[in-house]
């Protein structure tokens, strides 16, 4: 058979930048935790004094990073989707890792990711709220490129998943693309076997599947250097609060 | 702005690189939940006064010069240059913040904009654009604090004259002190503020209670930390806690100044003594019957104002409220109230630099919200908050008697004497004991 350009691209995306993009990930993540560890220490407390139910300060700090409770009192709406979004994020984690054949949680003959769908769906439509006001004031005066563009790539890698995870159904012979032909995909990743994921994800499908590794490849370089790194930082800033 | 000017400053901005500095500078989401924390905004809806309007000032600077995505494409977060226009703009970030920190009880993550302001503030010192009144009263204490020997008689003098107004409110044992000077062993260090305002009540309250205390040499308010120096805030607060280590004092009493209370409690470190409010001393007192209040002496409806500094920012919100409920049956709080309190607009030194029309304009909020309460009495614990609450009252006419709570408390004492007059008048103090 002969190999086209095209392949040999798609072929990159899914097999090497996938690594590239792991490594990429885990190098900036390192580099930027450690830059802030590296910095002094600050001799004195930050901290104010918040009423609070829960008595020890910094079980009240993982509460506070765990359930955002002044989002949820000054902006409800808001705090519903950031809560959505992340229990979604939680969510399509543990249904990306039920792929993999060796940590399956679910039925192995089961066709469906874990949510059916659903999932994919849900933060499609949060990531679209938070995007949305970011074009209001006051929020709009304040946000810069890097706000917008890291929202727009989050919908656009949710939303090839959630064309992957409906769309692939739509032929007459059921789907396309079954949850057992992804599983095989990452499983030859997580074995490194440098295999052609072609050979195990075959149909039309197959350039659609490659975009969004792509997205989710962008987003996982992209992550260490953004103001994503929230993500491990939240439990230490709210423990500067109350400690 | 030259180069080696660029550096200056940016060398100081480095110089502030704390952990938790970087944390808030690459954390913050620009998710806009702060935005309605400022009283400011509260007051103007201009979201240049918002913490992170204010805070985006800085980190677009940091962006520029400390990451490395500010080098490679510095658009995705509008990362600028530093120069003359863009300190204009660092001006308006310290100075348009009081330091509150309102907006940490709005921001998911906590951060502390005063961090970030002070930032700014260090740059401004570097620029030489700092207000130069808050730099000269630094400096004034520092000096104080050298030549303590030389002012130390005069300072006695000052005080033997206020002797009398103190035994007015309060008839103490013959023989006593009314306001005691280096007292070795104290039990409490009281540190008031440079005017007298801030001694007498203080004095008559400790006295009615019997407290083995000993007045500071040094005033408590830290114009260092309103101008952001940090080196001078230590000298400055080392000053009083050298004092406190000669007189072995067992407390250190911060007189109703938050800003001088916040820096003695929070960022000084350790002590081999305590550090409390005199807010706190005097519900101690209340609440070991040491001293009692007449509720017939206070007339009206009061309600009281968190200082920002003290509350928010010290944990102390039961202990006014708990005097104040001995001191009058019509106490209201405002809402709201304790952590979500409005700033009254004067803090971060503003009351002090003057800047009239924007602490007037920028605190309309809190005269709507003392308006609300429908008190004839305002007090507070804070003489910042006084000061600014008084010009509030003025502009507009909010029609209140602002109060300090320790005067209120003064002028309530019970003279358990007053039925039989003292024999003997109380000598006033004649020497210094050192």
């Amino acid at each position: 058979m002969r190999v086209t350009m095209t392949d040999k691209i798609l072929y990159f995306i899914m097999v090497p930048m996938v690594y590239l993009a792991f490594a990429w990930f885990l190098v900036g993540s390192v580099v930027t935790i450690s830059g802030v560890l590296k910095a002094p220490k600050l001799p004195n407390t930050l901290r104010i004094f918040p009423e609070t139910k829960v008595r020890s300060p910094r079980l009240a700090a993982v509460v506070d990073a765990l359930t955002l409770p002044t989002v949820r009192i000054h902006k409800p709406l808001l705090w519903f989707f950031l809560i959505v979004f992340h229990l979604g994020v939680g969510a399509l984690l543990l249904a990306h890792l039920d792929l993999i054949p060796q940590i399956r949680v679910t039925s192995a003959d089961s066709p469906h990711m874990i949510g059916y769908g659903a999932v994919g769906v849900v933060l499609t439509i949060s990531v679209l709220y938070l995007l949305f006001r970011r074009f209001k004031t006051p929020v709009r005066e304040f946000s810069v490129p890097s706000d917008y563009l890291l929202l727009f790539l989050l919908f656009c890698v949710f939303l090839t998943g959630d064309v992957i995870s409906w769309g692939n159904s739509w032929s007459p012979d059921g789907f396309v693309i079954t949850k057992q032909d992804l599983g095989l995909y990452l499983s030859s990743l997580v074995q490194f076997t440098f295999e052609d994921p072609r050979t195990v994800l075959s149909g039309s499908h197959y350039p659609l599947v490659a975009l969004h590794v792509l997205l989710a490849n962008l987003f996982l370089m992209v992550l260490p250097f953004s103001k994503i790194m929230h993500s491990f930082f939240a439990i230490p800033l709210a423990t500067l609060r109350r400690v | 702005m030259d180069d080696n000017e660029k550096k200056k400053l940016l060398d100081l901005f480095a110089s502030k690189l704390t952990r938790a500095a970087k944390m808030y500078l690459e954390n913050c989401t620009r998710c806009g939940v702060c935005v309605e924390a400022c009283h400011v905004y509260a007051s103007s809806k201009e979201t240049r006064y918002t913490a992170v309007g204010r805070a985006q000032n800085i980190r677009r600077l940091y962006e520029k010069y400390f990451k490395s995505s500010g080098k490679v494409a510095a658009w995705l977060n509008e990362a600028v240059e530093l120069d003359d226009e863009w300190m204009e703009k660092i001006y308006e970030t310290a100075y348009t913040c009081t330091g509150c920190r309102r907006c940490m009880t709005f921001c998911p993550f906590g951060i502390d904009t005063q961090l970030i302001q002070s930032i700014a503030k260090l740059m401004l010192i570097g620029a030489d654009m700092e207000p130069k009144v808050l730099s000269m009263l630094a400096d004034v204490s520092i000096t104080k604090g050298q030549n303590i020997e030389a002012t130390k008689e005069t300072f006695a003098e000052a005080v033997r004259r206020l002797e009398a107004e103190v035994v007015e409110k309060w008839r103490g044992e013959a023989g006593g002190d009314a306001i005691p000077l280096d007292v070795q062993d104290a039990d409490v260090l009281y540190v008031a503020l440079a005017g007298k305002h801030s001694i007498i009540p203080a004095a008559a309250i400790m006295n009615a209670a019997g407290e083995r205390w000993s007045l500071s040499y040094f005033e408590a308010v830290n114009f260092g930390a309103f101008v952001g120096h940090p080196q001078k805030t230590k000298e400055i607060a080392q000053r009083i806690i050298s004092e406190a280590e000669r007189l072995r004092a067992k407390e250190v009493v911060i007189c109703e100044c938050g800003t001088a209370y916040r820096v003695m409690k929070h960022m000084t470190g350790e002590h081999p003594f305590k550090v409390i409010t005199f807010v706190e001393l005097i519900a101690r007192y209340l609440r070991e019957g040491r001293i009692q209040l007449d509720k017939s002496k206070t007339k009206g409806r009061i309600t009281y104002h968190d200082p920002c500094q003290i509350a928010r920012n010290g944990g102390i919100y039961e202990e006014p409220r708990y005097i104040l409920r001995l001191l009058t049956d019509d106490f209201v709080d405002m809402v709201p109230n304790r952590q979500a309190n409005w700033c009254c607009g004067g803090g971060g030194g503003l009351v002090v630099i003057g800047e009239k029309d924007f602490r007037m304009k920028s605190a309309k909020v809190k005269a709507q919200q003392v308006q609300a309460t429908h008190a004839n009495i305002l007090c507070t614990a804070c003489e910042n908050c006084h000061s600014q609450l008084t010009d509030l009252n003025e502009h507009y006419g909010l029609g209140v008697n602002v109060q300090f709570l320790s005067n209120l408390v003064a002028e309530a004492l019970v003279q358990e004497e007053a039925a039989k007059p003292a024999e003997e008048p109380i000598p006033l103090r004649t020497s210094v004991n050192w």
